[in-house]
């Protein structure tokens, strides 16, 4: 057994998702991603199962672990009892950890996502806020976001929120004195390790592809190559 | 006085089982729960490889087993060993006295409706195995439609599924499905027949000329891929995904008629008859035998017999050759005790 | 479709859910894109039906967005998770209700690891330990907030003050309901009914007069797959799925989606107006869109609350067309108003999707 497998055996989401793949394809007939992207379940656990570490180093590599979105489907149907999405959950991680992730364009995606919500996470308390939600980032969100953000006291205090402020209630300010316990925790725990791997990783590539950390970061948010989806030319 | 056997259910092996008892001078008296002889294969229409009638097989069966005492809608309460023999205590109070218990007692078939998401007794159009033989033995069901454009087969409902509670194979149904598949095309020809299997278990004698005549002949479709959900869309139409897993690609196929393969799992009765004889039960779920090579009909405890499907998934020549097996031992314990 | 059907498996997934003194925990997405609806979740709880829902200011994001964005690692996640729980012990409270789905789906997940793999709870608890000197009990029962509305559904019809009654067609309303993924998809006993035909937002919907409607691609993912949607370049995925639940659920022509999880009436609310944009195509009628509402709403409307108090005017579709199916009052002047009826404009207008 190779050391790439040995790891991923140490992941309780791979001790989870993996015992034994008889390659019915149940999960890739249910998968969302399957259906739109160039990706199929089946095949990558039954890649992985068979524990050879350069398919599974290209794995790490590529950009097929990051097409799934983690909705599970596949762990409801699976008749071995397997979770497709508990091992790619388990690949993403691995390839996170090695710094194989700045290898495909999909996986370069981690450094504006760690960044972000870490950044709500450590300096606000929430995955997602108000204040650091800009609406240039998301023009899906529509006209009527727009509004609420333009008037956050407004439209979120007459909502019943308690916004930005003391005590208990939506949207509150939550003490520090709890934001510095998120902050040991990630400390404590290997998160904040994550986070500066995932920094340093992350700014080497940019510095290959001739990029400043600005420009890389605006970069992996938003470029999308041909190729990922099904239904596009080769 | 001739020594009397007790045999439990009348089914294919419960029958033939005491035909050759008769045939050997012994006594045997069949108690059956249901209100008739023959078993699931009594509600069967053609049995494959041959596409012989199963009424023929039973009708025949019965005859030579009819010089058998027979107890139907009955069931044992209670059996306990003696010095030389067992006693059985029956529902309606009767008790009788027997030298050997044979326990015939068969399987269940798998309830469709634990698949949820294939929408058993929840969709319109959707079916098993069982239904399908009694349609084609004449009887009516408005599920399926006059002219289905196209029909599918699930192979595995509820067989090699940890979440169904049976991880085994039933060793039938992919034989099963390939004959109705080529029965259903049969009665219209101008449909296309889909089979989602994962893999195709044609082991015995002849099987695979069916899957060669199925492919040849008939134009039935194999697609392999275990099918993951089944919906309606707003025509009653049935909506099935699977992935192709042969090319690689997740399929959604829209079809009129939708055939579950139930699988055989052991009969719920399976531990409570256990501990009436004091039997084991298998990890399977089904009764445990004394080894699973040479002695599948012996239970290991004296005087009791196993025959057919309670031991685990059985064909009818294995049922059929197990039952005269199981017959004779009982035979020569009874005469070797003596 | 055969009914009697669905209500024998419901009957096999009957999840015992407690009845009272909850300890309540908030969603990241909730409070930022329909804060109004957990306001009326608290109001409905404790003020109308009188129960013991308790919250305190102390408690953070579980961090299961960046979870399964696959940000952090899984030690951490948990471990934010039993500060949770510890503070959970500290106010005396054994139920533990969630407002998230993803949440619920992560303490979940995460109590059934610790309960197989018992030395990695005693990790986190060293863990915990070290770093902010908490200890934790795990809770008795979790449950989402929709369990406990689906639990009270009863008392909540017996105040109703509105039917969900199509009063254009005398009809019971055509409802389609969207379940969360990490509801029941992992672990099915953990949701009413379990995983393929989920109770929980059914069971509101009709015992309040509503009829729900059944489609294809009913059970399918919404598209949101965190990463899928949180960075730009890969909205593809998100909006392409959403679509195709719209595309299936047309014929059906419902009046509205009903759906538990935060996420979820985002999105079926706002690719709704991105497809009308992109394509010109709305799914509602002359042009309107199809509202999905949450639980909260729908619950806080048959309550006859306002619906701007609601928070139906934070939807991009317009629910007026809802509104006045179900007999709702409403003052259209009000809508945008801000607080004490301060005037602080209107949002512009979509090109295609209309909207009021």
């Amino acid at each position: 057994m190779g050391k790439l497998y040995d790891e991923l055996c140490k992941d309780y989401r791979f001790k989870e998702g993996l015992h034994t793949c008889i390659n019915c394809g149940t999960c890739t007939a249910i998968c969302p991603a399957a259906e739109f992207y160039r990706y199929d379940p089946r095949k990558i656990v039954d890649t992985v199962q068979r524990k050879d570490d350069a398919e599974i180093e290209a794995l790490l590599k590529s950009d097929t672990i990051w097409y799934c979105g983690e909705c599970m489907s596949c762990v409801t149907r699976c008749p071995r009892k397997n979770g497709a999405g508990l091992v790619i959950m388990a690949l993403r991680n691995l390839s996170a950890k090695l710094g194989y992730f700045t290898c495909s364009e999909k996986g370069r995606q981690l450094y504006p996502l760690t960044k972000v919500l870490n950044g709500n996470v450590l300096n606000l308390g929430y995955c997602v806020h108000a204040s650091t939600f800009a609406y240039e980032d998301h023009p899906e969100s529509g006209p009527v976001f727009e509004w609420v953000l333009n008037h956050k006291e407004d439209v979120y205090t007459r909502l019943g929120a308690n916004y930005g402020g003391d005590g208990p209630g939506a949207l509150r300010k939550i003490p520090q004195e709890d934001l510095d316990e998120l902050k040991a925790i990630y400390d404590e725990t290997g998160g904040t390790e994550r986070l500066e791997l995932v920094e340093k990783y992350s700014l080497e590539k940019a510095k290959e592809m001739g990029m400043t950390p600005e420009e890389y970061l605006k970069y992996t948010f938003t470029h999308c190559s041909r190729g990922h989806f099904n239904n596009e030319e080769a | 006085m001739k020594e009397s056997v007790i045999i439990i259910g009348g089914g294919v092996a419960g029958l033939e089982a005491a035909s050759q008892l008769l045939a050997l001078g012994l006594s045997p008296v069949i108690i059956e729960r249901s209100d008739h002889l023959g078993g699931h294969v009594a509600e069967w229409y053609r049995l494959f490889p041959d596409l012989s009638p199963a009424q023929d097989l039973i009708a025949r069966l019965v005859d030579s087993a009819s010089g058998a005492r027979i107890y139907l809608e009955t069931e044992i309460s209670r059996i306990n060993a003696l010095k030389d023999g067992y006693s059985a205590t029956l529902n309606n109070g009767d008790v009788l006295f027997c030298k050997a218990v044979l326990v015939c007692t068969g399987f269940h078939l798998f309830e469709a409706a634990k698949k949820e998401e294939y929408g058993y007794g929840i969709y319109d159009r959707v079916i098993t195995n069982r239904d399908l033989e009694h349609w084609f033995g004449g009887a009516e069901d408005e599920r399926i439609t006059d002219n289905p454009k196209a029909i599918g087969f699930v192979h595995c409902v509820g067989s090699r599924d940890v979440k169904a509670g049976n991880t085994q194979c039933s060793k039938v149904c992919c034989m099963t499905a390939i004959k109705q598949a080529i029965e259903l095309k049969e009665k219209f020809p101008e449909s296309e027949i889909y089979c989602f299997y994962m893999d195709l278990r044609l082991f015995g004698k002849k099987y695979e000329d069916f899957y060669i005549s199925a492919q040849k002949d008939y134009g039935i479709h194999f697609i392999r891929g275990r099918v993951s959900e089944v919906s309606e869309d707003i025509e009653g139409r049935l909506l099935v995904k699977a992935e192709d897993t042969l090319s690689g690609k997740p399929l959604k196929v829209r079809l009129d008629l939708l055939v579950l393969m139930a699988g055989m799992v052991c009969h719920p009765q399976t531990a409570r008859i256990a501990s009436m004889v004091r039997a084991e039960v298998d990890d399977d779920g089904f009764l445990r035998s004394r080894d699973n090579i040479y002695s599948i009909v012996e239970s290991g405890r004296k005087g009791i017999f196993f025959a057919g499907a309670c031991t685990g998934t059985k064909t009818v020549p294995e049922t059929v050759a197990e039952a005269r097996a199981a017959a004779l031992s009982a035979y020569r314990y009874i005469k070797g005790n003596a | 479709m055969i009914y009697q059907g669905k209500q024998k498996i419901w009957s096999d997934y009957q999840k015992e859910i407690p009845d009272n003194h909850w300890f309540y925990v908030r969603s990241c997405i909730r409070q930022n894109f329909f804060p109004a609806s957990e306001k009326y979740f608290v109001k409905i709880v404790r003020d109308v039906l009188g129960k013991d829902l308790f919250e305190t200011e102390h408690h953070t994001t579980c961090g299961g967005i960046a979870y399964h964005s696959d940000t952090i690692p899984q030690e951490t996640a948990m471990t934010i998770v039993a500060r949770q729980f510890s503070l959970m012990k500290e106010a005396g409270y054994k139920n533990l209700v969630t407002s998230c789905i993803t949440s619920f789906g992560n303490y979940c997940e995460i109590l059934e690891t610790w309960r197989e793999f018992p030395e990695l709870e005693a990790r986190i608890r060293e863990h915990l330990w070290k770093a902010c000197r908490r200890e934790f009990d795990k809770p008795e029962y979790v449950a989402h907030a929709s369990d406990v509305i689906y639990k009270l559904r009863g008392e909540i019809a017996e105040k109703a003050k509105i039917r969900l009654v199509n009063r254009e067609t005398g009809e019971p309303l055509r409802v389609v309901e969207h379940i969360g993924c990490h509801y029941s998809k992992m672990f099915p006993h953990k949701g009413v009914g379990g995983a393929e035909y989920p109770c929980v937002l059914s069971g509101m919907v009709e015992s309040w007069g509503g009829k729900v409607i059944d489609y294809p691609e009913r059970r399918h993912c919404c598209g949101f797959g965190f990463r899928q949607y949180l960075v730009k370049a890969n909205r593809g995925y998100s909006v392409s799925n959403t679509h195709k639940k719209f595309e299936s659920m047309e014929p059906f022509h419902p009046d509205m989606i009903i759906t538990n999880c935060p996420g979820c009436p985002y999105f079926l609310d706002r690719w709704q107006y991105v497809i009308a944009e992109q394509t010109g195509k709305t799914y509602g009628k002359d042009g309107y869109g199809i509202p999905a509402l949450t639980y909260e709403e729908l619950a806080g409307l048959v309550l006859g609350y306002d619906p701007w108090d609601l928070g139906l005017q934070v939807h991009q579709v317009a629910a007026e067309p809802l509104l006045d199916k179900l007999g709702v009052a409403y003052d259209p002047a009000k809508k945008y108003l801000g607080l004490n009826e301060k005037d602080i404009m209107k949002p512009g207008l979509p090109t295609v999707l209309k909207c009021c």
